[in-house]
């Protein structure tokens, strides 16, 4: 963003060069702490336009007016400083910027603002703190380094869909996921394929094209974006080109990656321990009942086969980047590409991402200027199945140890008590998502008065999904003769939007900004699919070579939204903020009876360290209290929900008519009003600085489904009918310890929390069949709810369960359900360490989250003192044995179900600390790169989840199963950790 | 710049002024409730969407042809799958909410409430003919559903008393509002229930035509008729109605038992479900093949035959036996399978000839009449055709046995257990556990007008 403001400082220099006649000529040089020469800074006389930019060499020369007093100096990253004007020459040295710049720029909606006159609450989370990481997406660059925003990655998969919450859960059955808006244009955030579990869309992005995200959230900073803002905004900003000479920069990296932790399971002796005492307490033969089970005879083998680690694979991660940036006063530009190749940590998972990326910007005159930023990726996503799928590798530890790997003929051994699923990256088996899509947008800006500036903006999200699967007939779904699947998804949203802004700057004490606009927004997205069977062999894999084409499908949908919005700003004395903004939205999405929705807020601050009593305070530099009260919506409530509809259903070969939805012709957004109440502070000339901030959200208007009696032909009708609040606390401290000429240590700290409660619902939701999660008016989103787990009674080793009255039975029916956990965490944060010394420089990057309780469902199936023959976790041998023995696992007994009813025995504490990032780099001396024609070079070791404390007994605790919907967090199901990378890389400036 | 003050309002106003255009958006998978019915095809095809509703797992699918025999299973057969729902049907340990008391009460009153959007709309088929046999259809559709869950959420019908337990529900208006749909309506008594099945079948029969294709006809709803008699002990109406289906000579046995179930729509059918590879009840978690079949690539194989059933039950030379059951090769290997069920995209016979003999036979012996037939002829036609053994004087244990032979696992026996009042294992035929429970999102949702069943 500052380089529009230097674009629009350029353009006012050439003009006002020509105005004065009577001059005099200044010359100086610009240089860092270090004596190395800075360009592109800005040098101005203060109070004119009058000002030059320093070159490659950090120098400038030029004129100004005899009565010029002041030169102002200013540059990206650095701290601004005046200085008066005495002779011709300069030399300057400018300090390196403050760890949390107040005059930092920072993106709000369709706008920007500087940091200190900001009256909402945003969290900035800048290119500098994640380059060069091995990101699978660029949201998680916000974990732990951006308050208020609680990521779950959900698991180790590549190209994976994650949670990112901000400030709670604001909605049950509507989108819970943050707006994105890339360079103003509104982007497609949710799954687009047809996988069980959804994709991740903006894992298509570089994150080494990103300048900067935005998170607006809360009501004053996202009403703007009115019906779409209630989980908060992300704004994304790629970077644009700088003034001066053409810089190329080239990056790599390669390096390699594990799972965070592998689990142990029995092996073949533990594992016939334990099952000949199950089988001997129900009075089985247990190798009778192992081929009974199997079909084989393997319980009398020596096979020692380690099936779970057979999940696994080595993953490796490679990236090539290359950037060209540079431009004049007039025209700027930026062209980028890169190639990223990740082998993921779980077999047959792969993404590989090539991107480029053209950014240009053209000053046409005084009052107009254009610009346009185009992107194409493509994308290829070897995905890895369902957690809940047979196929998924995970699923591999539950094999007994006893089955060997391979069969007689050499290959995988078919004859096991569950799928082998190790045949299903076979050959030429495959379950690839390939996608294309281009972010793009093309502006004009004109400006029709110094003050007044209109700007228009195209902007389309263009994204093509090929989904293409082959099993062949050795394969669980590809018997007996092979199964093809192609799938194609292609949506296109465009968005216009035109906006008038009005700024009034140097008006004594007052000071207004203003804007209104006008957005259209059409969103189109067509489906394709088709299905077939029956392959002469396993090496055709298209469906043109199939027998049997079984299914095929074509669909469309469509969005629309017509938004009018305006905003206004005043500022007075520098000291007294207020603002105010409304948005109205339409769209084809709400009922007939109620398609606009008006969604305004309004903002405080006030500046008090400008206040006398406290401006020469030598301790408090900066004190700011701010407020903001708002009102947002959800309108992520489906296309077509509030109508009455009838369908295709298909008998054999014809189609017949069938009523599919009754629908509200009322039915329309989630509102969400928020308040706000935050406290800017700085210390030492902000050498520590932070922020506080309290939030309580009041989402009404919830779309729940209301159970109808199913005797009159439907099940539910979607209502606005639910409420629930989120309120929390908001905490970061940034200080920069140590700064000496040598050695830098800067600290950043965030601590978040969330509390949420459902006040409002039709009925309760209770859990399903396998999961914990519930709805219950009182209580917060997702709260494990079942039977209590009371361990094991010593005399005869039955499972006990809590009765109402709070003593045990060994009788599952007789317990009652409670409240088993929450997976919500009380809190949840980072820590960021940086130093520097010469030419060295270390990033340490913790995150945490403590007081979320998770579930695990495979324990059922994996821990459950051998109730059936799947292969189980390694405590299981700390099983009952005798009367008096004191344990929590109880006796086994084969089918008998001891211990197998779902229940607390399988929560945890999801609580962790996680090493998330380490990047330690050497910048080589400038010296000895200018004989070699280099502008700078650095070289890195970074680390991704390096370490992890938890008490977690499973893979990862960062861990969501998203099989099973929203409501069940925190749930595990034979999901895989994440990976820890470890890679080496080298970038160079040319 | 004065341009722009003037365009940039001009702008906002046309913007506004078409955008209540703009956001109109029609679904395209979908149509408006409001305009979906308009003519003759429209409302035809609204039939077919009931039969296709029919042909779903919770219905005729799977549901109805497999869960009266699971229910039956003792020294019969087991259930070997993983699915909670289908073992707590085998072992009379449903819960209230049961998934599958659950799905096929709710799929049954959908496809109810789509037969009476069409009888709501037959003012708009212009056709005089069509119209007549939409209706039939409508009719028949409505009553045969209410039948079957009459059958399986009701207290057995017993013809020694006044039939005042609970049946279910009796829906005959049709639902396309909000407040049309949240109507609370109670329970009716069982010998409410088989009064409507019967005014609606009966109509039914003079409203279809003899022959209509795959779609039900005059004599699919009069061997519908005949099991609703047979099930109410009415023995006279129950052979009039098989007799009529046999004599108008549109059925007739296959050669050997196999045919009708590897062949599509045979003579020896009289209604089945249509299916193909595309538009099956399913191939993975739902669907007769599915649930029965151990073939290589094909089935889950969750039920079993209990061997001594077959060895049992069938001469060794029984064509039955050797058509009809073998032993598994695909999923739980080397066990026995019922054949009937044998592909995903075969069709589903519902009622066949072979029933409307046995039926016959039955109710001419108990009522020591030879309309049509004699008891001897009706039984060794089906005991022929299969190779087996011809019994020169039928006892009536012989027919009822016969029944088994024949249509074992085609969703007879526990409905037959019931009405003969016998027992499985040690369930009495009345047993309390051999009625499903109501789902229990019914009687939430209908804030308790909707009453539990006893036991539950």
């Amino acid at each position: 963003m500052s380089k529009k403001i230097n674009v629009m400082l350029a353009l006012m220099l050439l003009m006002t060069q020509l105005v004065w006649a009577q001059n005099k000529t200044l010359t100086g040089k610009v240089t860092d702490n270090n004596g190395a020469p800075i360009s592109g800074v800005s040098v101005m006389v203060k109070g004119t336009t009058a000002g030059t930019f320093t070159g490659q060499d950090g120098t400038f020369s030029f004129t100004v007016p005899d009565n010029a007093k002041t030169l102002v100096i200013s540059a990206v990253g650095y701290a601004t400083q005046e200085i008066a004007v005495s002779g011709s020459s300069y030399q300057l040295s400018l300090k390196v910027a403050e760890a949390q710049n107040l005059d930092e720029v920072v993106v709000v909606g369709y706008g920007t603002k500087i940091k200190k006159d900001i009256t909402s609450s945003v969290a900035k989370v800048t290119s500098k703190e994640f380059q060069n990481l091995p990101l699978p997406s660029f949201e998680q660059a916000l974990q732990g380094r951006a308050s208020g925003v609680y990521i779950n990655t959900g698991s180790g998969k590549l190209g994976q869909g994650l949670n990112i919450r901000v400030r709670g859960i604001s909605s049950i059955s509507a989108n819970q996921q943050p707006f994105v808006v890339i360079d103003g244009v509104p982007v497609v955030s949710q799954s687009l394929g047809s996988a069980t579990e959804p994709d991740n869309p903006l894992a298509t992005l570089n994150p080494d094209d990103i300048e900067s995200i935005e998170v607006l959230k809360d009501a004053s900073s996202s009403a703007i974006y009115g019906a779409r803002a209630s989980n908060g905004v992300l704004l994304v900003t790629t970077k644009s080109g700088k003034q001066g000479r053409t810089k190329l920069n080239v990056g790599f990296f390669t390096g390699w990656s594990e799972p965070t932790k592998k689990q142990k399971f029995l092996d073949a002796t533990q594992y016939k321990e334990l099952f000949t005492a199950a089988a001997d307490n129900m009075g089985y033969v247990a190798a009778d009942e192992f081929e009974a089970e199997t079909g084989t005879t393997d319980w009398n083998s020596t096979n020692n086969t380690n099936w779970s680690d057979q999940a696994f694979q080595e993953g490796y991660i490679r990236q090539y980047n290359v950037s060209l940036n540079g431009g004049d006063a007039r025209t700027k530009f930026l062209f980028s590409g890169s190639f990223n190749d990740q082998n993921g940590i779980i077999l047959g998972n792969r993404l590989t991402r090539a991107t480029g990326r053209v950014n240009v910007d053209h000053t046409i005159n005084k009052n107009f200027k254009v610009g346009a930023n185009l992107s194409l990726v493509q994308s290829n996503n070897y995905r890895v199945p369902s957690d809940n799928a047979f196929s998924n590798p995970i699923q591999l530890n539950a094999l007994p140890p006893l089955h060997p790997l391979l069969a007689a003929d050499g290959k995988n051994n078919q004859a096991t008590l569950y799928y082998n699923n190790l045949i299903e990256v076979e050959d030429n088996n495959r379950n690839l998502s390939k996608t294309y899509r281009s972010i793009s947008s093309i502006y004009a800006e004109w400006n029709i008065m110094p003050n007044l500036r209109f700007r228009t903006q195209a902007g389309i999200d263009w994204n093509n999904l090929q989904e293409n699967q082959f099993l062949g007939r050795r394969t669980l779904d590809g018997a007996p003769e092979g199964y093809s699947y192609d799938n194609q998804v292609t949506s296109s949203v465009f968005t216009n939007t035109n906006t008038l802004q009005w700024n009034n700057k140097a008006a004594g004490n007052h000071n207004i900004d203003a804007l209104v606009g006008i957005e259209y927004q059409r969103g189109i997205a067509n489906g394709a699919s088709v299905e077939g069977r029956a392959f002469p062999s396993d090496r055709f894999t298209r469906i043109a070579n199939a027998a049997i084409i079984s299914s095929g499908s074509s669909t469309e949908t469509q969005f629309r939204f017509m938004s009018y919005f305006a905003r206004a700003n005043y500022k007075f004395k520098n000291k007294y903020l207020l603002g105010a903004s409304v948005r109205a939205d339409g769209s084809s999405r709400f009922g007939a009876d109620n398609r606009y929705g008006l969604f305004p807020a309004v903002s405080a601050g006030w500046i008090i360290s400008e206040e006398s009593f406290l401006h020469s305070n030598r301790i408090l530099s900066f004190l700011k209290l701010r407020t903001s009260y708002g009102r947002t919506g959800n309108a992520e409530i489906g296309n077509f929900s509030s109508l009455s509809l009838y369908t295709s259903a298909a008998y054999a070969n014809i189609a017949g008519l069938v009523t599919s939805q009754i629908g509200v012709p009322g039915l329309t957004w989630e509102n969400t009003d928020q308040f706000d109440i935050g406290l800017d502070f700085g210390f030492w000339n902000n050498r520590i600085s932070g922020e506080i901030d309290y939030f309580k959200k009041n989402t009404k208007d919830i779309l729940l489904n209301v159970p109808l009696p199913a005797t009159n032909g439907y099940t539910n009708i979607t209502k606005n009918i639910g409420d629930m609040t989120n309120s929390g606390w908001e905490f970061t401290l940034n200080a920069n310890i140590i700064r000496s000429s040598s050695f830098n240590w800067t600290t950043s700290f965030n601590i978040s929390t969330y509390k949420n409660e459902v006040t409002r619902l039709v009925s309760p939701v209770p859990p399903g069949a396998r999961t914990l999660g519930r709805l219950a008016v009182g209580s917060p989103f997702g709260e494990f709810y079942g039977r209590k787990y009371m361990g094991v009674d010593p005399a005869n080793g039955d499972a006990l369960y809590m009765k109402a009255d709070g003593s045990t039975t060994n009788d599952y029916s007789a317990a009652v359900d409670t409240v088993l956990g929450d997976p919500n965490p009380d809190f949840y944060g980072g820590w960021n360490n940086k130093f520097s010394y010469k030419g060295f420089d270390l990033d340490i990057q913790c995150q945490f989250v403590s007081g979320n309780d998770l579930y695990n469902i495979a324990g059922f199936f994996q821990s459950v003192n051998g109730d059936y023959f799947d292969n189980q976790t390694v405590d299981q041998m700390n099983y009952w044995k005798k009367p008096g023995d004191v344990t929590d696992i109880p006796q086994p007994r084969l089918y008998d179900g001891n211990g197998a009813g779902k229940s607390s025995r399988w929560v945890q504490d999801g609580s962790y600390f996680r090493i998330k990032s380490v990047n330690l780099g050497y910048n080589f001396p400038r010296k000895m790169l200018q004989k070699v024609k280099i502008d700078n070079a650095r070289l890195y070791v970074a680390a991704q989840n390096l370490f992890t404390f938890t008490k977690y007994k499973g893979y990862d605790p960062e861990v969501n199963a998203t099989y099973i919907g929203n409501l069940n967090l925190g749930h595990d199901f034979y999901t895989p950790p994440q990976a820890r990378t470890i890679t080496v890389g080298i970038n160079l400036g040319f | 710049m004065k341009n722009i003050f003037k365009i940039l309002p001009l702008a906002a106003l046309l913007a506004t002024a078409s955008c209540k255009k703009v956001l109109e958006v029609e679904p395209q998978q979908s149509i408006d409730a409001a305009t979906a019915l308009q003519n003759d095809q429209d409302v035809n095809s609204a039939v077919v969407g009931c039969y296709a509703l029919m042909g779903g797992g919770a219905l005729y699918g799977t549901n109805f042809l497999m869960l009266p025999d699971l229910q039956g299973s003792e020294s019969y057969c087991s259930w070997r799958g993983t699915f909670q729902s289908f073992r707590q049907v085998a072992s009379k340990t449903m819960t209230r909410d049961n998934a599958e008391a659950s799905r096929t009460w709710i799929a049954a009153y959908r496809a109810i409430n789509n037969a009476n959007i069409v009888l709501a709309n037959l003012g708009k088929v212009n056709d005089a003919a069509l119209r007549t046999q939409l209706e039939g259809e409508a009719l028949f559709i409505r009553g045969i559903l209410h039948f079957e869950l009459v059958r399986l959420y009701g207290l057995p019908y017993d013809p020694a008393t006044s039939n005042s337990q609970l049946g279910v529900v009796i829906k005959t208006t049709a639902a396309t509002d909000e407040a049309a749909a949240s109507e609370k309506i109670a329970r009716s008594t069982v010998a409410q229930v088989y009064a409507r099945v019967l005014t609606d079948l009966n109509t039914a029969v003079t409203k279809l035509p003899d022959d209509n294709g795959t779609r039900a006809d005059k004599y699919t709803a009069l061997a519908f008729l005949s099991r609703v008699y047979l099930q109410m002990g009415n023995y006279a109406a129950a052979r009039d109605a098989a007799n009529e289906v046999i004599a108008s000579g549109a059925y007739e046995l296959a050669p050997i038992p196999l045919i009708p179930f590897t062949n599509k729509n045979t003579a020896e059918s009289i209604w089945e479900i249509q299916q193909n590879e595309q538009n099956n009840a399913g191939q993975a978690n739902d669907g007769m093949a599915t649930f029965f079949a151990s073939k290589p690539g094909i089935g889950r194989a969750d039920v079993r035959m209990n061997t001594s059933f077959i060895s049992s039950f069938y001469e060794s030379f029984d064509f039955r036996r050797r058509d009809w059951y073998y032993v598994g090769t695909g999923a739980r290997p080397g066990n026995t399978y019922c054949f009937k069920w044998n592909a995903f995209e075969q069709n589903l016979p519902v009622i066949r000839i072979a029933e409307m003999y046995l039926t016959r036979a039955e109710c001419n012996l108990r009522l020591s009449t030879n309309v049509g037939d004699t008891p001897a002829n009706d039984l060794d036609l089906i005991r022929s055709r299969s190779n087996a053994s011809s019994i020169a004087v039928p006892v009536l244990a012989d027919i009822l046995n016969e029944r088994v032979r024949e249509l074992a696992f085609e969703g007879l026996r526990i409905h037959d257990i019931k009405r003969l009042k016998t027992a499985t294992g040690s369930f009495a035929w009345n047993d309390n556990k051999l009625v499903f429970p109501i789902p229990q999102r019914e009687v939430d949702a209908s804030v308790g007008v909707i009453v539990q069943n006893p036991g539950y």
